[in-house]
């Protein structure tokens, strides 16, 4: 199994707070513990959250299938996400997001991700996700 | 017409609220470095963020006082991803509530690059409104 701290997360997801938790070839989980600067007006997850975690998930996982050579000469692109919000965490929980891949082909990629509470481990968020990969023309 | 946005999260991204009348809601935002994606590119959870903030305070508009006391919530959100934004880049987010029931709303929002006007990402969001209690 490769380390995680030979993986970095993303500018963005550095900046919400994140954490790789495991990291292995089409699987990825990652954490956060949920403050107030993480909600909505009502106290609850933003649900922008709980998307870039599945995104950043995701986005991992089929680099971790395809490897970084494939992945820098044709980057993959999300072009699909549906995500369910099941129940809405507050601030002090902590998250759970475990993405998976379905699928990882020659130019389009599939994966499907669920967020969940630590401690609880309810089911608060499934998401999935499509990918494509992008050639210098596409992109 | 700017006022804060309420929203802790999309006030930390850096989401700014440009209108917001009982028809429709624009947000926009300046991206930066700190924005980027594994690949340099805006990361889609920027997007969808303000989308998704545009359609919570759209829908806060229509109902007034009543989100208050029934805060409505994301349940669904479905989003289609055309072009990508560099970080440097700004891009406005505007959609309007399409349906309103009960217990239930429909959201549709669009986020464009500004300059080009480039279609970024399109997404339909889905709100639940708690029960009132009898």
């Amino acid at each position: 199994m490769t380390q995680p701290e030979e993986h970095t997360l993303s500018p963005f997801v550095q900046m919400v707070g994140a954490k790789i938790e495991e990291w292995r070839e089409g699987y990825v989980r990652l954490s956060l513990v949920l403050e107030e600067k993480h909600t909505n007006p009502h106290g609850v997850s933003h649900g922008g959250v709980l998307t870039t975690l599945m995104d950043e998930a995701l986005g991992a996982v089929i680099a971790s299938v395809r490897g970084l050579d494939a992945m820098r000469a044709a980057p993959h692109a999300t072009v699909e996400m549906n995500v369910s919000f099941l129940a809405g965490p507050r601030a002090g929980d902590e998250i759970v997001i475990e993405g998976r891949a379905l699928k990882v082909g020659r130019s389009v990629a599939f994966g499907e991700a669920e967020a969940r509470r630590r401690g609880k481990d309810d089911l608060i968020a499934k998401g999935r996700f499509t990918f494509v990969m992008q050639t210098a023309r596409s992109g | 017409m700017v006022e804060p946005i309420r929203a802790p999260f999309a006030a930390f991204v850096g989401a700014v609220l440009e209108e917001a009348d009982e028809g429709s809601v624009r947000l926009s935002l300046v991206t930066g470095p700190q924005h980027a994606d594994a690949s340099g590119r805006v990361h889609t959870g920027v997007l969808t963020t303000v989308m998704d903030s545009v359609i919570g305070i759209a829908l806060s508009r229509l109902r007034g006082e009543g989100g208050d006391h029934r805060p409505h919530a994301t349940i669904d959100m479905s989003t289609s991803f055309y072009a990508h934004a560099t970080p440097g880049d700004e891009f406005v987010a505007e959609g309007s509530v399409i349906h309103l029931v009960e217990l239930v709303a429909f959201g549709e929002v669009e986020a464009r690059r500004r300059g080009d006007g480039e279609l970024l990402a399109k997404a339909r969001l889905t709100f639940a409104i708690p029960a009132a209690r009898k």
